[in-house]
């Protein structure tokens, strides 16, 4: 799958999930979501329960410690690599 | 007295403290316990007629909550500063020279050079931290309203804190009555059993409640606001109360930022520099380091290691020599919209973020007088210079 369709998905994912209005202006795919209160620590296992059942792949602990997955373009890096076989 | 040994999966350090400070909470019928890392066990002793079985289910239950968490737990040590030190018994001093005194589980007053190195922590935030950032004083009540806890999810995190207040139903017969059975039996605790009302309050254990519900509703303008307060917090912690380590009641200053994420992310930030350069002019023997709360709830692994791997919490941890540990005595926190959403706080069309730094007052005078003793001549240049100059000029 490609990054762009990776990020399309979680894009709307986490807007239907979290009700997030389109005039937030704030919301872009590199805003924190954890910093600007968009997902909390329980929507975070719930958005990595969604990326591991929607694209496929495995999220170790160790991933969530070693790479930054913040934002939506950083998820959708991440799991375009992983699915890739390079992470 | 009925035994209990349950087996160790994990003795790392961390998982171990976390189980230690747990385990008073397991049960009134708990009369001790013990952790062996070495045998890899914990040993409670509870009394007779208690559910064995029960029992080990509360063990097993507390075990299983503190393991790694759905992010790992993830630590950072950001600054290491530690010096030879001697080994010194601050607590004992404290009470032989009268510098202290403990009138209660967790109480303690302090005086002379003790109250002044408190008064001086306290002097330096304000110099330093208040100054920097403008913050606006604020005065706070040292009792809270149950329901704001709620909205600030503190009972869902730190259940076990909690010191609820109430008083005597507005009753004649039952103020009378108390009043009476006081002047002829002396009190006890029986005398207002069930005369109590309802518990609508508690005594705050934490400062920045009081800034965000001082808040609610607000539109702030853009960055945002900082705040600093100092209030006189209390935290029930069972066997967990020690020295001036871990008090009941105890002294909280804070700064808090409410506003925009970039300006509170990066006060905090230039907080945490400006408590490391105090750190260095001090030359206090310490770390300060990635951590979490000690969230007693069986959530605890999503929001412990959801904290660790946002380094929503960092503490300044303090050696004490004499217990072969450390304490924290700074914690700086990032809270993302929790309070901002709870407490209806907008900035600019969105829920404020919030931030704050906080010295543990008390646990200051006890690492202080733990890594340097009790003659200022022989403390570092730095803690002396300032020492002297508040005595000689600022304090009472």
């Amino acid at each position: 799958m490609e990054v762009e369709e990776i990020t399309k998905t979680l894009r709307d994912y986490i807007v239907k999930r979290y009700a997030i209005p389109a005039s937030d202006a704030d919301f872009t795919d590199d805003v924190h979501l954890f910093d600007y209160g968009y997902v909390d620590s329980f929507g975070a296992v719930d958005l990595v329960s969604f990326v591991q059942q929607a694209f496929d792949v495995k999220v170790s602990q160790g991933d969530l410690i070693a790479y930054a997955m913040n934002t939506i373009n950083e998820i959708a890096t991440f799991t375009s690599l992983r699915q890739r076989g390079e992470l | 007295m009925s035994n209990l040994t349950v087996h160790l999966e994990n003795t790392t350090p961390e998982y171990l403290e976390q189980v230690r400070y747990a385990l008073p909470f397991l049960s009134e019928e708990l009369v001790s316990y013990e952790v062996s890392e070495s045998d890899r066990k914990v040993v409670v002793v509870f009394r007779p007629g208690t559910d064995a079985e029960a029992m080990r289910g509360r063990v097993d239950q507390l075990l299983q909550r503190y393991q790694q968490g759905q992010f790992g737990m993830k630590s950072v040590l950001y600054f290491d500063q530690r010096h030879e030190l001697p080994v010194i018994d601050a607590w004992a001093g404290l009470l032989e020279r009268r510098w202290a005194a403990q009138v209660g589980e967790g109480h303690v007053i302090l005086r002379g050079p003790a109250a002044q190195l408190l008064a001086l922590v306290d002097h330096k935030v304000i110099s330093i931290f208040a100054r920097e950032f403008g913050a606006e004083l604020e005065l706070y009540p040292s009792t809270i309203k149950a329901e704001t806890l709620h909205r600030c999810n503190h009972f869902t995190s730190f259940p076990e804190h909690m010191d609820f207040v109430s008083h005597l139903k507005q009753d004649l017969n039952v103020l009378s009555g108390f009043s009476s059975a006081c002047r002829t039996e002396g009190w006890s605790p029986a005398l207002h059993e069930g005369k109590m009302s309802a518990h609508d309050f508690a005594v705050s254990p934490s400062c920045c409640y009081h800034a965000y519900e001082g808040m609610a509703g607000w539109v702030l303008d853009k960055p945002g606001r900082c705040i600093t307060a100092i209030l006189s917090c209390h935290r029930y912690e069972g066997a967990n109360h020690k020295s001036l380590s871990r008090l009941r009641s105890f002294t909280m200053r804070e700064v808090v930022w409410v506003g925009q994420p970039a300006w509170v992310i990066s006060a905090r930030a230039r907080a945490e520099e400006l408590m490391q350069q105090w750190a260095k002019d001090w030359e206090l023997s310490c770390t300060f380091e990635s951590s979490n709360d000690p969230f007693f709830t069986d959530d605890f692994a999503v929001k412990a290691s959801f904290q660790r791997k946002q380094e929503a919490k960092r503490e300044l941890r303090m050696d004490i020599p004499f217990e072969k540990n450390s304490i924290s005595v700074f914690s700086s926190n990032f809270h993302a919209t929790t309070f901002g959403k709870a407490f209806d706080i907008t900035i600019a069309g969105r829920p404020a973020v919030s931030g704050c730094v906080a010295w543990g007052c008390e646990r200051w005078v006890y690492a202080l007088l733990s890594q340097f003793g009790f003659e200022p001549a022989k403390w570092p240049v730095g803690l002396k210079r300032d020492y002297d100059a508040f005595t000689a000029r600022d304090a009472l």
